[in-house]
């Protein structure tokens, strides 16, 4: 993964937001990639659990804000279960997207939900997909 | 035996056969269900943020409501539920500025003596003290698994079963936790109690897709095929799994699977449950079946050869 870190571009009180919303200690990670080895959408995410946990100690915001991998976490805490550190990343992942999302839009609302499955859908998934990615 | 069951709003709506299957099943085993009253939806998901307290008001209010009504315990069979009452009790015993927060919501909730304007007559804080209970510890500490055994109506000798865990049941492991993390056995010792074979498959943790089959469908339904996948290649006859989305992943999007995954002709996934009624003796056609895209009927009744209860 090529990133070009600029010291100007870090944002510290990104990486502060971050730690205090999702109470983590940020830098208690040191890469072992165990998160990402484990985690079931890492095959479809652009940039890995591990990768995100580095962006955002280098304190960048932009990087991290224009990935879809924050929005491929299913919670499901396996990153969680795996770490070394005891590090939560799905609670780092939902503090990101508190504090990326636009204001006022959600990423995937109510009307996102394809009419196929709408009937279907058990209220649970609802409840759950709204809550974590809308506002 | 009583004890007070929280269902959820899921299944009395889209997980109707994980319900009545429960409710039968425990009638036969002598257990009186008590739903606690004005519950609400749970909230599905536990809040991760530090800034998000209020989605913790209403799991503690149903724990609060089975704490009034004398319960000591609630039991539940939704992992959903499941997880976010076991975790919010957890947040209230462990960190004490959500204590205080959360019971501040519940505060506001009690009713106000209209006489005297006071609120805060007879509030008692709500500690976290309700036990929660999934229904599959419930059976093994409470009931019994013997005492399942020897109520046992059919031979389920012959039939394979996947016990599918999901993630909800067990992580994170020092809040949830119903079995320990690195070999589950719980489920597994239930579906043997019922007289039938367990077999081994390495996706039996793994996260189904959860609620990203709404925003990703695909990407949820690879997740989905895996867990499939790997119960097929293990050698079972069907699945069995404790939670309504988990279900709507693993069956009701198996249309979906078999056209991303074209080798995938179809598995039987159902509510452990479902299982458990019958194999209690309940007729095959009371068990919801109809409601599933794969409907378990026809691999259970050949396996499984007498539809007559002995």
């Amino acid at each position: 993964m090529r990133v070009q870190i600029k010291m100007e571009d870090k944002e510290k009180s990104f990486i502060q937001k971050v730690a205090e919303r999702s109470a983590q200690n940020i830098y208690a990670c040191y890469q072992c990639g165990r998160c990402s080895a484990g985690c079931p959408f890492a095959f479809e995410m652009d940039i890995l659990p591990n990768q995100i946990i580095r962006l955002v100690q280098l304190g960048q915001e932009e990087e991290v804000s224009g990935s879809k991998a924050v929005y491929l976490c299913a919670s499901c805490f396996t990153c969680h279960s795996r770490c070394p550190k005891g590090i939560d990343i799905a609670r780092i992942a939902e503090a990101i997207r508190e504090i990326t999302e636009p204001k006022g839009q959600d990423h995937f609302g109510p009307d996102d939900v394809p009419l196929k499955w709408a009937k279907d859908l058990p209220q649970q998934a609802y409840v759950a997909v709204f809550k974590k990615f809308s506002k | 035996m009583k004890v007070h069951y929280y269902p959820g709003c899921t299944l009395k709506e889209k997980a109707v056969n994980l319900e009545e299957t429960t409710v039968k099943a425990m009638k036969i085993l002598g257990v009186d269900l008590k739903e606690p009253e004005g519950w609400t939806c749970c909230g599905a998901e536990f809040p991760l943020s530090e800034e998000k307290i209020s989605g913790l008001a209403a799991p503690a209010r149903i724990l609060r409501q089975v704490e009034s009504e004398g319960g000591d315990k609630v039991t539940t069979t939704c992992a959903f539920c499941y997880n976010v009452l076991k975790r919010t009790n957890y947040a209230l015993l462990n960190d004490p500025l959500k204590h205080k927060r959360i019971n501040a919501f519940l505060k506001d909730d009690i009713k106000i003596d209209h006489e005297t304007k006071d609120k805060s007559t007879g509030f008692d804080p709500y500690h976290g003290d309700v036990s929660v209970v999934h229904l599959l510890e419930f059976l093994r500490d409470e009931v019994g698994f013997s005492k399942i055994k020897a109520k046992i109506k059919r031979d389920l000798s012959g039939l394979k079963v996947a016990a599918y865990y999901g993630c909800r049941l067990l992580r994170p492991y020092s809040e949830v936790l119903m079995d320990k993390p690195d070999d589950p056995s719980i489920f597994e010792e239930f579906v043997e109690s019922l007289g039938a074979q367990v077999v081994d498959f390495p996706f039996r943790q793994e996260c189904c897709g959860s609620y990203i089959s709404v925003s990703e469908p695909d990407v949820a339904a690879e997740a989905s095929y895996r867990i499939l996948r790997s119960a097929i290649l293990g050698g079972a006859d069907i699945m069995v799994l404790s939670c309504p989305l988990c279900y709507y992943n693993l069956d009701r999007r198996q249309g979906l699977i078999k056209d991303k995954f074209l080798e995938f002709s179809g598995f039987p996934v159902l509510y452990f449950t479902q299982l458990l009624a019958w194999a209690l003796g309940e007729k095959i056609s009371t068990l919801g079946f109809n409601d599933h895209y794969f409907n378990p009927r026809t691999v259970l009744e050949k396996v499984v050869k007498s539809e007559v209860a002995q």
